[in-house]
């Protein structure tokens, strides 16, 4: 019953995303522009030879996936979530017989997972169209599952950072900062092997790894299954922290108001 | 009321929530940041990309923010035309005695852009060797750029008065955007042939870019000729579109 408490508003988000059409071919669009300029970038840069430890191809795989990964979610999630919750919008979810945190949760890990799905035979086609197929299958095979773990880790993480809206009651900003950090630190531009060696050991120790690099670099046939388990552990951590934001920032609400 | 009043008073209501605008400026700040560190990391990794290296990277970028800093700054209701005609806000202007769609560019000033306009002109004057003949090319290149970025939005964002939805300009604008930051000889084909002509990007910032580094006048009439293309375009459209707007019934709640 519990179960079916999330997984039925997940269902409906995700059905609704579905009968947007002209939102999802907007999205799919921007992927694809997106992809073609950044994979044709990587590619002119190893015109003479691997770099950081990748060829062209292999690139071009990583930019494909990085940017499903990324493409997937609402980018200004932290900031709409902040915005519910100091309008008084949430007020209204509390009266749901479930937990605020938990079915916010559900419903955009759908709709990401739904995005997700839409963008994932687009990007094959770029990348095929451009460098032929995958480098690895066993890569090709994991990086499904590495993305679908990135798109949680990344839509959990945004909901632990957005329920400190309950406290400090402005986190507008915060969606941009954030979105910075997965830019650069999350591998979404760049192999994080590109980077300087502290600044790489930093990257590497950081939550934003999960959310790009990780399924990128599978997919760029370097394959290593035990980056899974990091996802895997970053995504109880932060479902962890989001569930409790946001039952502490609850309490609050009951107990002092919006 | 003249175009350069309703300008200044858009200026003095963005300012005048004094730590928010610092702080949206702030931002944007940042987030320029981030992508000249992305550029550096990667000209670090990698020596140069067919004949662009970091410094002609970064003054493309200079260009960039500060053509995107005006024209999504100073003139930010560019972008927003999907919005402002589906909701009805072109009624109260069409019934004043002043020319609609210039009116309706200047009544809006956005912080967060004009931040990224504030970051240009810093990372010109850090990176960009300014000498007098470098600052006028780099003036008149960025104005260039920001009025032909404004016009495309404005041509795009008159879509709506056909399509009745407002996709295909957000697109269009991130596609711009997207494309004019990166050096434009990573394209070749038919995706350089569209930079050039169907979405301008490359008028944006690269050919100003270029023109700072090696000043010649058929290329400076090429700028010029597009962005008075595309400023005769927009207008066009607009003024075509406003003969289909018709929301003057919407029921609205503000």
């Amino acid at each position: 019953m519990r179960g079916r408490r999330l997984t039925a508003p997940a269902g409906a988000a995700s059905r609704r995303l579905l009968a947007d059409v002209a939102g999802l071919v907007s999205v799919s669009a921007f992927y694809v522009v997106v992809s073609v300029v950044l994979a044709g970038l990587w590619r002119a840069a190893t015109a003479h030879g691997p770099v950081a430890g990748y060829t062209g191809r292999e690139l071009t795989w990583y930019i494909v996936t990085a940017e499903a990964a990324t493409c997937a979610i609402n980018p200004r999630l932290i900031e709409e979530i902040g915005d519910d919750v100091v309008s008084g919008a949430v007020t209204v979810e509390m009266l749901r017989p479930a937990a605020v945190g938990g079915v916010r949760l559900a419903v955009e890990t759908g709709r990401a997972l739904t995005r997700l799905a839409v963008l994932l035979p687009v990007g094959a086609v770029i990348g095929w169209t451009a460098v032929g197929p995958p480098p690895d299958a066993t890569g090709a095979l994991l990086a499904v599952p590495a993305l679908a773990l990135a798109v949680a880790v990344n839509v959990a993480m945004q909901h632990a950072v957005a329920g400190i809206s309950f406290w400090l009651r402005d986190t507008r900003a915060a969606w941009f900062l954030y979105q910075k950090l997965v830019f650069i630190l999350g591998g979404m531009l760049l192999p994080l092997e590109v980077l300087p060696d502290v600044l790489r050991h930093v990257a590497s120790a950081l939550p934003f790894a999960a959310m790009a690099y990780v399924p990128a670099r599978t997919a760029a046939g370097h394959v290593a299954p035990g980056l899974l388990l990091v996802q895997a552990g970053w995504l109880v951590v932060f479902v962890v922290a989001a569930l409790a934001v946001f039952g502490a920032g609850e309490r609050r609400l009951q107990e002092v108001g919006t | 009321m003249s175009t350069a009043r309703v300008l200044r008073t858009a200026l003095a209501d963005a300012v005048a929530r004094r730590s928010a605008f610092w702080a949206q400026i702030g931002v944007m700040i940042l987030n320029d940041l981030a992508w000249v560190a992305f550029w550096l990391l990667f000209f670090h990794a990698v020596p140069g990309v067919r004949g662009w290296d970091a410094r002609r990277v970064l003054l493309l970028y200079a260009v960039l923010t500060t053509a995107a800093g005006l024209a999504l700054g100073l003139t930010s209701n560019c972008r927003r035309i999907p919005q402002l005609v589906s909701g009805g806000a072109l009624d109260d202007i069409l019934t004043l005695p002043v020319a609609p769609l210039r009116h309706l560019l200047v009544r809006r000033v956005d912080p967060v852009n004009l931040g990224d306009g504030l970051f240009g002109v810093v990372l010109f004057a850090v990176t960009g060797h300014p000498t007098p003949a470098r600052i006028a090319g780099y003036v008149a290149g960025s104005l260039l750029g920001a009025a032909l970025l404004a016009s495309f939005l404005v041509l795009t964002g008159s879509l709506v008065f056909v399509t009745g939805r407002g996709e295909t300009s957000s697109l269009a604008m991130n596609a711009i955007l997207l494309l004019a930051s990166y050096p434009v000889d990573v394209f070749s084909g038919a995706t350089k042939a569209l930079l050039y002509t169907a979405v301008p990007a490359a008028f944006v910032a690269g050919v100003p870019a270029g023109l700072i580094d090696r000043p010649g006048l058929p290329v400076a009439l090429a700028l010029v000729g597009a962005t008075g293309t595309f400023a005769v375009l927009g207008g066009g459209a607009f003024t075509l579109g406003l003969r289909r707007y018709t929301s003057g019934s919407s029921w609205r709640s503000h």
